[in-house]
């Protein structure tokens, strides 16, 4: 129990409790007392004096910010002593200031500023020496002016406590001393990675955001808080926007998941929003206008045309494809960009309207193993736990195939935080040197593709040290004897034999496992991205069972979602084997309740899944494709093949806000609209579903997305040619949404795990994590507690199999593919973000050292890299983070693109591609 | 196949060995600079990785005490005491403005030869034999400019 004290602040009594400060006390009442170095989310560090309180039976004066809490103290805040003694540090820190409020970027958010007005302070009450620093504006993202900085030290806190990366320090001292970057150099040559948290708690404009000078006073801005658009963790950020503009963003001091905190994408890589690509007229094929046939693969010029006549061609044409082929010859990408809602559409299109189960997107090449392979195991195929939990409670990470600082980046700060802070133990099994493995007690730099020879091994040894979780297995599993007669098959000499994982590295990781609880095992694409994806992340769901760490806090199965709404596509039914809510297609009852719902018939066939869609228009069975924010042509495997099919395809419909690498192969073109263009709702990794809010009008020409599927929805249910019949009286056959919400509350009526998800709620500031019930309940933060979804968990009893394609003679060296901390995805957003092309501005082949050598590679030397499909030629970046014979590259430039050698084998369970691992050979270009 | 394993295992890093990296810096950056004379970037990077602290921590605890050096040094570093007692008798200021006249360095400088490097310190616990002066390590009391005329030519003749 925490004790509670007795204090008295200016006459007033109030509980505190031992352990916090008289700062955080008064703070806590709503007492305000000045500050400038602390900051709530940051450790105390007792600086600035700013804060200074009168308190009885001292001798001095006390900071606030520092001085603990006890029974009976009597504070007094504004004492004339306190207001002299502030007035006094003031002064002497105005002393030092550059005088320039009104036209510094900070006026009106610094609070130096503030404490001067509040205090009086005019700045000529001391004369004498003045810093006359440069202005260092050398990177692309932050403006450092030294003159304006007071030495509080937030912004060397954040880089420590808050990122983890601890970049900036104090140099030097007293009058001399000033901030500096890594060992005194520039941000961008030290290990800064642009998070931005130093310009979050920078309390004047010291550190201020590039992007924001000279754009507009903080009363002058519009305030928005919506949902970042880059990754699945999901990030609430503030969009301040004017004359319809983003001019700066923040993030949300109180977000659950990134307490006002972000990575440098989320904070400075939105001005792709106003990028000069932008969509903004529908454009058609010259063909379609002419009423022509399209002349083989040549698609012809393209027309500008308005809104009504391309939307009628796209309604025609799928018309007549459904009539002449039939409904399962359209194919549908959903997005996982896009909202729920709009999700939900493109699902209701697809099967409502359309009348075939052909819709998938992007989740197939990022976790559809997982998702397939957890609702085998658990019978539920989601991220088990929630940030908070994992990152708060865990003692172990066991983070496999997940380069989480890079790609899910504040996720990673947190990780940094549990080693750095609360010493949890981190283990890495990744065959790259990861940046977490500076942080890591234990790094097992396994061989791509050997994962599951990896898991059965570290079991192997848990199960020999009995240190098996006998009580969990027996109440909650089955399947156990056959999956442990299989892990016998695993000792450490075979495992290291296969994995290159040395024997004593194995037992000092399976000793951490079995002997610290929780344990959350975190992964991403190095475990799903495998032929063996299934199998990959039905090993890990195996290790959990057997540690007893599913169902608690601080443990659980935790695939790290990619795409900020990858969750809410594949939940709204963004998949050919499901409806919203993960109800089988394969179901009788489910096609009833839809069938009943939407009133049409309901296909009970699987679809085709995006992987299998993109082949078939080669081979003539899918003849149109509508593809919503998808960019196959950069983010499927081996990108001459994908061509070539888009190539054959007959009609093609992309809707994006971009002319993206795929758009030469469509023949019409509709302009959405960016995220913060529209309002709907985003599910991040953790299951959680949040706001997403219009900051800006929408780019005139382009319209929301939703908005769009609507139109096209409206147009062929009213067409005289439409020889599907819908029953207008169904409770959910119209398409007639005048906003968002709308659409949810049909969402609400159809999809179980989303029934409470109403938005007066997530308005009101509530967000909650699947499955919502009702509109009381507060969601699920932890899923399988008690019981699995599926009643017991599946043990599953699995082999290694070894990758697909292994170097051979032809072709010697493994690529593995990834991304990079600086561009996402196929780079469509990323690349059209000024700050990010110059901190990244070309693809980089990773390269060892050794095998630059051996290629006679010498400093910035380019490569060529071939695989059987296709070749790249890129510089090298000679680094010891890839393995001997291993390159690793990474597809977010389209001219040299790690898609084009990628192999297409897939999980022959999730049809996921194997990304991670194929043969090529590589020589250096002059 | 081609892989060779590089499998490595780094420390655990908890608070406690933190607190203890961070409590022997002052400690290590000594023995750098006495090894190296100053301390350079590479020193400080080697410090750094040798106690896994960011090169920032150290370069900044570095930068923070002035006994530190972050630029080379003469071989012989003359530190001319500008204390109280120093200063009462006399010493002090025509002291150091004769060591820099007959050096043509200024205090903070190193001559040319990379021989001598003239600074002026605070208070060498040689009150009662003031003025005082030290030579790295060396003490040197009741100096005269005779003195300082024979103590820089012995040492002339020491570096030939």
């Amino acid at each position: 129990m925490i004790e509670k004290a007795t204090i008295t602040i200016d006459g007033k009594k109030i509980q505190a409790r031992y352990g916090q400060t008289v700062l955080q006390a008064a703070r806590e009442h709503g007492i305000y007392i000045p500050v400038l170095c602390d900051h709530p989310a940051l450790p105390p560090e007792g600086a600035c004096r700013i804060c200074l309180v009168e308190i009885e039976r001292q001798r001095t004066l006390q900071p606030a910010c520092t001085f603990p809490v006890s029974e009976g103290l009597v504070i007094h805040t504004h004492s004339p002593k306190v207001m002299e003694a502030r007035k006094f540090s003031l002064e002497l820190l105005i002393s030092d200031h550059p005088l320039d409020c009104m036209t510094c970027e900070a006026t009106g958010n610094c609070l130096l500023q503030d404490l001067a007005y509040e205090y009086g302070i005019t700045g000529d009450r001391y004369q004498g020496e003045k810093h006359s620093y440069a202005i260092d504006a050398s990177n692309p993202f932050i403006v450092v002016d030294r003159n304006k900085c007071i030495l509080c030290r937030r912004c060397v806190r954040a880089c420590t406590y808050i990122n983890g990366v601890e970049a900036i320090s104090v140099f030097y001292r007293g009058f001399n001393a000033y901030i500096g970057f890594g060992a005194d150099s520039t941000m961008q040559d030290s290990p800064c990675e642009f998070c931005g948290s130093c310009v979050e708690v920078c309390p004047t404009g010291a550190l201020w955001p590039k992007m924001t000078l000279g754009k507009g006073r903080p009363y002058q801005l519009q305030k928005v808080q919506t949902v970042c658009t880059y990754c699945g963790v999901g990030c609430q950020i503030e969009l301040q926007v004017r004359n319809n503009h983003i001019v700066n963003v923040v993030g949300v001091e109180n977000a659950p998941v990134n307490q006002g905190f972000t990575c440098v994408k989320g904070r400075f890589g939105n001005d792709f929003v106003h990028h000069a690509d932008r969509l903004t007229k529908p454009r058609v094929r010259k063909y379609l206008l002419e009423g022509g046939k399209r002349a083989g693969k040549e698609r012809g010029e393209w027309i500008e045309v308005d809104w009504d006549t391309a939307l009628e061609i796209v309604s025609r044409k799928l018309i007549e494809t459904r009539n002449t082929y039939g409904s399962d010859a359209v194919g549908l990408l959903t997005s996982a960009k896009c909202t729920n809602e709009e999700n939900y559409l493109m699902n209701k299109l697809a099967r409502q309207i359309i009348g075939t189960n052909n819709i998938d997107h992007c989740a197939r090449l990022c976790h559809s193993s997982t998702v397939a392979g957890l609702a085998i195991s658990f019978g539920s195929g989601a991220m088990s736990n929630s940030i908070e939990d994992v990152t708060q409670q865990a003692k172990v990470f066991f983070v496999i195939g997940s380069n989480t600082t890079e790609q899910h980046p504040v996720i990673g700060m947190k990780i940094r935080q549990a080693v750095r802070q609360r010493d949890a133990i981190l283990i890495v099994a990744d065959p790259r040197q990861i940046p977490l493995v500076d942080f890591a007690t234990l790094h097992l730099q396994h061989k791509p593709g050997t994962d599951i020879a990896l898991l059965n091994g570290l079991m192997y040894l848990i199960l020999k040290n009995g240190w098996e979780d006998k009580d969990f297995i027996a109440e909650r599993t089955e399947g156990f004897e056959e999956f442990k007669a299989v892990v016998e098959q695993y000792p450490p000499e075979v495992v290291s034999e296969i994995t290159g994982v040395p024997q004593e590295l194995l037992h000092e990781a399976a000793q951490i496992m079995g002997t610290h609880k929780p344990m959350a095992v975190i992964w991403a694409m190095g475990i799903t991205q495998h032929t063996t994806g299934v199998y990959n992340v039905m090993s890990l769901a195996n290790l959990q069972m057997l540690l007893g760490n599913m169902g608690i806090p601080g443990g659980g199965v935790n695939p790290l979602r990619g795409q900020n709404n990858v969750q809410g596509a594949c939940d709204m039914g963004g998949l050919p084997n499901v409806y919203p809510a993960y109800q089988p297609v394969t179901s009788e009852e489910a096609a009833k309740k839809f069938s009943e719902a939407w009133g049409a018939p309901m296909s009970t066939k699987v679809g085709m899944t995006v992987t299998e869609m993109i082949p078939a228009a080669k081979e003539g069975k899918i003849k149109a494709l509508y593809i919503m924010a998808e960019d196959p042509m950069m983010s499927d495997p081996d990108t001459n093949h994908v061509r070539e099919c888009l190539e054959a395809c007959e009609f093609v419909v992309l809707q994006d806000i971009f002319y993206t690498e795929t758009a030469p192969y469509a023949d019409v073109l509709l302009p959405g609209v960016s995220f913060a263009e529209k309002s709907g709702t985003f599910t991040n990794t953790e299951r959680r579903i949040q706001l997403v809010r219009q900051a800006l009008q929408p780019l005139e020409g382009a319209r929301p997305d939703w908005q769009i599927l609507c139109e096209v929805a409206n147009r062929i249910l009213a067409s005289p040619e439409n020889g599907r019949k819908v029953d207008n009286q169904a409770p959910y056959a119209h398409w007639d949404y005048r906003q968002p919400s709308e659409i949810m509350d049909e969402i609400n009526a159809l999809a179980p795990s989303y029934a409470g998800v109403k938005y007066e709620r997530l308005q009101r500031g509530e967000t909650f994590q699947w499955p919502v019930k009702d509109e009381h309940h507060v969601g699920t933060p932890i899923l399988h507690v008690g019981k699995f979804a599926r009643g017991l968990g599946k043990f599953a009893a699995i082999e290694h199999i070894p990758a697909a394609e292994l170097p051979d003679e032809a072709y010697p060296m493994i690529l593995s593919t990834g991304r990079v901390l600086y561009h996402w995805h196929g780079g469509e957003l990323s690349r059209r973000s000024q700050g990010l092309l110059e901190i990244y501005p070309k693809p980089l082949i990773e390269v060892h050292p050794e095998d630059a050598e051996r290629l006679g590679l010498n400093g910035q030397r380019r490569v060529r890299v071939t695989s059987r499909r296709g070749s790249i030629v890129a510089e090298a970046w000679i680094t010891d983070r890839v393995l001997p014979g291993m390159v690793y590259a990474n597809f977010h430039f389209p001219e040299a693109s790690a898609n084009v050698l990628t192999h297409a084998a897939l999980d022959p369970i999730a049809k996921i591609p194997e990304y991670k691992v194929c043969a090529v050979k590589v020589e250096a270009v002059e | 196949m081609a892989i060779v394993s590089s499998n490595s295992t780094t420390s655990a890093a908890d608070p406690l060995e933190d607190g203890r990296k961070r409590a022997m810096l002052l400690a290590a950056l000594y023995i750098a600079q006495e090894q190296f004379g100053w301390l350079s970037e590479e020193a400080i990077r080697r410090v750094a990785e040798r106690l896994d602290l960011s090169v920032g921590q150290v370069k900044s605890t570095a930068s923070f005490y002035t006994m530190f050096k972050l630029q080379p040094q003469g071989k012989y570093r003359i530190q001319v005491c500008e204390g109280l007692s120093c200063y009462l008798v006399g010493g002090a200021d025509p002291i150091i403005e004769y060591v820099s006249a007959k050096l043509g360095i200024q205090p903070g400088e190193t001559t040319a030869d990379g021989l001598f490097t003239l600074e002026v310190v605070q208070c060498l616990a040689a009150c009662g034999t003031a003025p005082a002066l030290k030579v790295n390590d060396e003490l040197y009391e009741n100096m005269t400019f005779t003195a300082i005329d024979q103590l820089i030519e012995r040492l002339q003749e020491q570096a030939e």
